[in-house]
This record gives structure tokens, sequence and C-alpha cells, in this order.
């Protein structure tokens, strides 16, 4: 590591720091102070192995790399109202039950596959409404918490972690070209010229 | 008043006083100063410097907190403002908050407010569509509100002079009920605009779609430079304060304009209470505002005022400053002040798909879309409603992307996925009825945090409104479905009149002192050294974004005070 690299992640540590006041936890790792919603170290860990699982680290950075749970903490904390929290509260009790009962363990001693499959579960029982719909110019991924806690609590860690992720500086630098300054407007584009990556 | 002293009269004494700094109050400051006139601006809200006071208009989306989104402590103590598609991490400090300056709700009506210096000219849509005869003629012909005291013909010069200092893009469409205008080029349509425009030539009479005129420097010309703008870059964040001024507001274009000329003061924290009215004089004398740091009264004087403080509060203002003269409100003799406020009603959308032209699709971004000018009751009465509506109509493709499941397969989703068809949606601008019984009026017992009663406000929709409504849904139905588009969704909502930001009337202008408050140069009819050329003044609403409008009224009004007091009239 050269001394430019040890400089600039020196200075992104305490950019972050500076940004969002966390506590350190046993495992050292840190997230928010929340101040509207109740969530001890446990239940922290839980969304964190859950927002990794959804976004794992790959050849490219995991949403821990990405300190996305402090992220979604920051929104769940900020951006719920008291009674979408008191849902998503109650769909953490019912998702710790779920995976008792089916392995006998907490979520975070299960194995990677098992994580998985109790996600794809969760969602396949309670899909949002199917069809393409256009991207909002505010994307707000908050509005329209699903009633049943469960789904609530999954879905909640879902977009959010969606959202931190697809909105996080690497996303848009690295995995795409946010471009903020397009000062152009060509209006009878070939789609064949855009640099899309296709499906 | 305490204060006697002759020199600090005197520091308090200008030639002009222009109350408000926003669009229509810009103009006024530079059209005075411009023509040598020291002018006292006043602004209720702090000042705000072009580029410097945009604190959020370089941020990239991670670099906000909530990466854009407002938390529940401001959404939910302010429902108002929350409801306005402009609000949002990036903007929230533009905007007043509910409970910063309330009001009474007689009836619904989402007041939505910026005070600072360039008001609303920092988060307005930058639509800049002129009205035509088609519209000044529109009360007389159909029979409501008065006849406006003027014509096409009168404010044409003052579009063009408007046009030109703001920059304006557009195209010269020669459609006679949406006068062409100074343009810069325009922004062109796409693929999806042009083939729905070429649908609508074919098949019908009178109908357009054109790219919407807005204010915006496509390519700027001498005098833009020469206000320290450039060209407009597409980043399509203009809520934010553009660093670039690609598109105009009192900010970066007409305040610094007036700051150079070395005759104006701009004073900020300055909340109007009253104008003040000299019974032997028989005119206006100045105005009385409260430092809303000190919540000290202080006195200012001028020989000419420009009330520029946005529709609603402008009426505020007039209501407030009452006198033996004008115990109902100032310039009050008819009894119409406060009455007649009319708006734009947006509550109708429509969308739908088109399966055609696939190989074609847009690259960058445009600050405007495309327009189609009012073609009902245009020529003549044809519907079973009064007057018309105009249309929004955008075409666009985007990227689909797959959120299914977890892991590599969603990562890969979020990055991928192929470019989605065509879609096309349009919104409804309507015009309203301006009505007696939609009016604002001041509280009898609750006051704002400066002493100045609140304003009840009584707007609704009538049955003109919603009858406008359906044909609306009919009429782009019926021309989505002859164009082939597919799966076309209508919708209606019951957003409350207010957050269409177009609230206009309650000082409306007109030919008789009986039935309106000023004349037709804006001037109180009963005080002829006061001039109102915002929102306030307008006799009736069109169905055009009305800023444009206020512009060149306002740039008439402040010359034609200037000629007046060179002849010693006012």
């Amino acid at each position: 590591m050269n001394r430019r690299t040890v400089i600039k992640n020196l200075a992104l540590v305490i950019g972050g720091a500076v940004l969002l006041p966390s506590c350190l936890r046993k495992d050292g790792t840190s997230y928010v102070q929340l101040k509207h919603i109740s969530l001890d170290g446990d239940q922290q860990n839980l969304i964190a192995d859950i927002a990794e699982i959804i976004i794992p680290k790959t050849d490219v950075p995991g949403a821990k790399d990405l300190n996305l749970p402090a992220f979604v903490l920051k929104m769940l904390d900020d951006c719920y109202n008291k009674k979408d929290q008191l849902a998503f509260l109650a769909g953490l009790d019912k998702f710790n039950t779920l995976v008792k009962t089916k392995y006998n363990s907490t979520f975070s001693d299960l194995s990677v596959k098992d994580k998985e499959a109790v996600l794809i579960g969760i969602e396949n029982s309670n899909k949002p409404k199917a069809g393409s719909k256009a991207p909002a110019r505010r994307p707000k991924p908050q509005k329209n918490m699903a009633a049943d806690p469960l789904n609530a609590f999954y879905w909640s860690i879902k977009q959010q972690t969606i959202f931190g992720y697809t909105t996080s500086q690497f996303f848009m630098t690295k995995e795409i070209f946010y471009d903020m300054v397009p000062g152009r407007y060509n209006v009878h584009f070939p789609v064949s010229k855009l640099k899309l990556k296709l499906a | 008043m305490a204060n006697l002293n002759i020199d600090s009269v005197k520091a308090r004494t200008f030639d002009a006083i222009v109350i408000g700094s926003g669009i229509s109050g810009g103009w006024a400051a530079k059209e005075l100063t411009g023509n040598g006139l020291k002018t006292l601006v006043l602004e209720r809200g702090r000042d705000v410097k072009h580029v410097k006071d945009y604190p959020t208009t370089n941020k990239f989306p991670w670099e906000f907190e909530h990466h854009g989104q407002l938390p529940v402590s401001v959404t939910e103590p302010n429902p108002i403002v929350s409801r306005c598609y402009a609000f949002g991490e990036d903007s929230a400090h533009f905007f007043v908050k509910d409970n910063e300056h309330p009001y009474v709700q007689t009836k619904p009506f989402d007041w939505i407010r910026g005070y600072q210096v360039g008001g609303k000219s920092l988060l307005w849509a930058r639509q800049t569509q002129r009205w035509s005869d088609f519209d000044f003629e529109g009360p007389a012909r159909d029979g409501f509100a008065v006849d406006w005291p003027i014509r096409y013909k009168d404010i044409a010069p003052w579009y063009s002079y408007v046009e030109k200092f703001a920059g304006i893009a557009g195209n010269k469409d020669g459609i006679p009920e949406l006068p062409d205008g100074e343009f810069l080029p325009g922004y062109p349509l796409n693929d999806v605009e042009v083939y729905f425009g070429d649908h609508l030539k074919k098949n019908y009479k009178n109908r357009h779609v054109i790219s919407a005129r807005c204010a915006h420097l496509s390519k700027p010309n001498d005098i833009h430079l020469q206000q320290g703008r450039t060209q407009c870059q597409n980043r399509d964040l203009c809520q934010r304060g553009c660093p670039f001024g690609g598109y105009f507001s009192s900010n970066a274009s007409t305040i610094p304009w007036a700051e150079k000329s070395g005759n104006m003061t701009l004073r900020p924290f300055s909340v109007v209470e009253s104008i003040i009215y000299d019974e032997k004089l028989g005119k206006a004398t100045g105005v009385r505002i409260i430092d809303t740091n000190t919540k000290q009264s202080i006195e200012y004087y001028a020989r000419i005022i420009f009330v520029n403080a946005a529709a609603i509060n402008t009426n505020l203002v007039l209501l407030n400053s009452k006198s033996n003269r004008f115990p109902n409100g100032f310039g009050n003799d008819s009894g119409v002040l406060g009455k007649y406020v009319a708006f734009h009603n947006y509550s109708a959308h429509i969308g739908a798909e088109y399966d055609g032209l696939k190989e074609w699709t847009v690259d960058g971004r445009s600050p405007t879309g495309g327009y189609i000018p009012r073609f009902r009751n245009v020529y003549k009465q044809e519907t079973n409603f009064l007057r018309g509506y105009a249309c929004g109509f955008s075409g666009y493709r985007y990227q689909q992307h797959k959120y299914d499941g977890v892991g590599s397969s969603l990562k890969d989703g979020l990055v991928k996925g192929d470019l989605s068809p065509w879609y096309v949606g349009s919104h409804m601008m309507g015009e309203t009825i301006p009505k007696e019984s939609n009016h604002v009026s001041l509280d009898a017992k609750l006051k704002d945090d400066w002493g100045v009663p609140l304003l009840n406000i009584s707007v609704d929709y009538d049955d003109n409104d919603e009858k406008m409504k359906k044909d609306y849904i009919e009429q782009l139905t019926e021309m989505f479905t002859s164009a082939g588009f597919k799966n076309i969704q209508p919708s209606t909502n019951h957003q409350a009149p207010g957050l269409d930001i177009h609230e206009m009337g309650g000082a409306r202008m007109g030919k008789d002192p009986k039935t309106s408050i000023l004349n037709e140069w804006n001037q109180v009819h009963a005080c002829k050294n006061v001039f109102v050329t915002d929102g306030a003044c307008m006799t009736s609403t069109s169905c055009q974004n009305p800023s444009l409008t206020y512009m060149a009224l306002t740039a008439r009004a402040a010359n034609h005070a200037v000629e007046e007091m060179k002849k010693g009239n006012v």
C-alpha cells in the first residue's frame, strides 16, 4: 500500500467517523448510533448479516465493505415513522422465531446457503407486484411498507440495502457511470450506440 | 413613529421600494435601478447569493446523509411542503416549513413558499409560454371575471424584452394561440414525442406537440455571459440552484444585475407589515417592516412602491394596509381585494407504452419536455365547460433492472438490464375560473410571529374543473389510443389547490375601479404610486405557466412608472 492510498484510506475512515456518529461494538465493526429505533448489538448484527447476503462480497465489494449496514440502520432510524418502525421490530422477532423453529439456530450461525434460503423463502411468499415500472425521479424505498411484519422487516432491509448500494460512490463510479453533468442531449440516438450492460 | 431624526429618515428614503425579490420582484429591481432609481428591495427571508449559497449543488447522491431522502423529522411536521415534488434532501433549505409561517385553511390549500432572496425563482419548473389574445380576451368572450385591460399587443414587446435577457429556449412553432418569442435554440423533441406530434397533425386540427419553451440557456448570448451565466449543462438538478446559471433565477440574473448598477439596497429579514398611506398627499409614502431578527418595526419611504411579495402574500400585505382612506385594505374601494383567486388544475395524468421506434433512444438529459398548447374552446366554445387545458407530454426509456432474489444474481441485475420500450406521460394544466367565493382574508384573531394577521385561505375546485378534468382524460385517452399507444393508464388525484404553485389573483387588473384593484399599468386604481405586478394582479389564469407573464408585466409597469415619475404624475 503506497503512501497516497494510506492517506486516502485514513481520510475515508475519518470522514466516515465524522459523517456517521457510531458506536464501536465487540467485533470491531461500528454502526450508527440510533435515536428513534431501539436495536441492540445482536439485532444490528442480524441486519448487517442480512444485508451482506443481499449484497455479498463477490469480485466487487459487498454490503459490509461499503458500510451499507450503517446506512440501512440510519434510514430505519430517520426515515421510517413510528408505526413502520414498530412493524419492523415485530417482523424482526418473527424472523428470529422463524429461523429458530426451522433450523434451531440463529440466522448468523447458518451457512450462506441456508441464509439465502431463508430470505428467498420470505421473498417468494410475498412478491411486490410484478411488472416493470419506470424509476421515480425521487425513489422512496421506505414508502408503501408491507403490512405483514415479517415482510415489512425483510423488504425494508432489502430495499434500503439496494438503495444504499446503487447510490453508493462505489456503484455510481465503478459499476455504472453516473453522469452528473452530461452537458448534452442527443435526441435521436441509436440504441446500438448506448453503453449499456445488457441483461 | 418614534424615530424623528431627520438624518435617519433620509437614510430610510429611496426613490423606489420593491417588496419581494422573487421572479417579479427581481425584475422590478432590475428595471428601476437600471433607470437610475435608488431602490430598496425588501425580502422577508435570508439572502441567497448565486452559487455561494447553493450548498448542495455539486453533491453526489452518496454525499447526502440519506442519499436524497428526507427524514421523518422533516416530513411529519411538514405535510404541506412535503407534498411538493421538488422538496427533497437536496432542496429543503429553500422551502418554507409549514410551522414557520402558518395560515388557516378554511378549505385545503397547499401553500408552497420560498422565503429567501430569489424566492421561488430558485425552485420553479422554468416553463415559459407566452399568452395570446385567446387568453387575454377569454373573460370578455366567455363572460367570467372582468375584461383584461390589456391585450397581447400591449405586452408582446415586453415579452420580447424579458425573453432576451432571461434566455428562453424554444422553437418558432407558428401557432397563433401560443405566440413565438425571442428564442435561443429549442431543445429538440425525442422520437416518440415527434411521432405523437405527427400523429396529431395528421388527425386533428389545431393540436400540436411542441418543445416546451423554457428559461434555459441552450446557447447563451452575450447578454447572458455578461450576467455571469453560461450554457445549461443538462444536469436536471435545478432545484439546488445552478452553479452555471443555466436557468433563469433572480439570484443568477436580475438581482446581481441590479446590484451592479450601484442603485440597489437589498434588505433581507424584512417582513412588510403594511404600506403607509398619507391622507393629505393622497398617496403611499412608504412601507412599515418588521426586522425578523430584532422584531423592530422600521419605516422606509419612497416615491413609488412595487408589491411583488408573491400572489398570496401580496394579498396579505394589501389587506393588512388599512387606513382611514382604505379601511378594508389598500386600494380596496371595490371590495374585490382578496377575491377571485384562482390557480391551475394539475389533478390529472395519463401514461402509456409505445411499442415502436425500438432502435432509437436519447443520450444525455433535457431540461424540458413536450408541450401541447390548449386546443379546447380556443376559436369558439365547443364543450360543456369553459376554457381549456394545456398538456405536458414526454416520452422516455430506461434500463430495466432485475431486483429479484439475493446475492450475486441480484448484484448482476442491478448493473445489467435491457432498455425498456418507450413510455409516454402527460399531465393536465387546466385553466380555472376566478370566482368571488375563492378568496383569502385576514384572520380576526390569529397573528404570526411578527404581529401580522394570519391569512384564511378558502379556495376550491368547481364543477367546471371536474368537467374539464374528465375531458382531459377522454381526449388524451382517445389521442393515445389512435396513436397506437398501449397499456393506457389515466389517473386523477385530489391534490389541493396550491400544489400547482400557480396561485393567482386577489388584486386583479381591470378597466373599472368598481370591479378591480389595478389598472392597465398594474397601478392601484385609487393610489397610482403603488404597483402590483406579481401573480396577485392576474384577472384570469389561462393555462400557460404564468411566470413569464409576471416578468413581462413587471418590466412594462416599471418602465411606465419611471416615465410617470419623469412627468411628475406619481
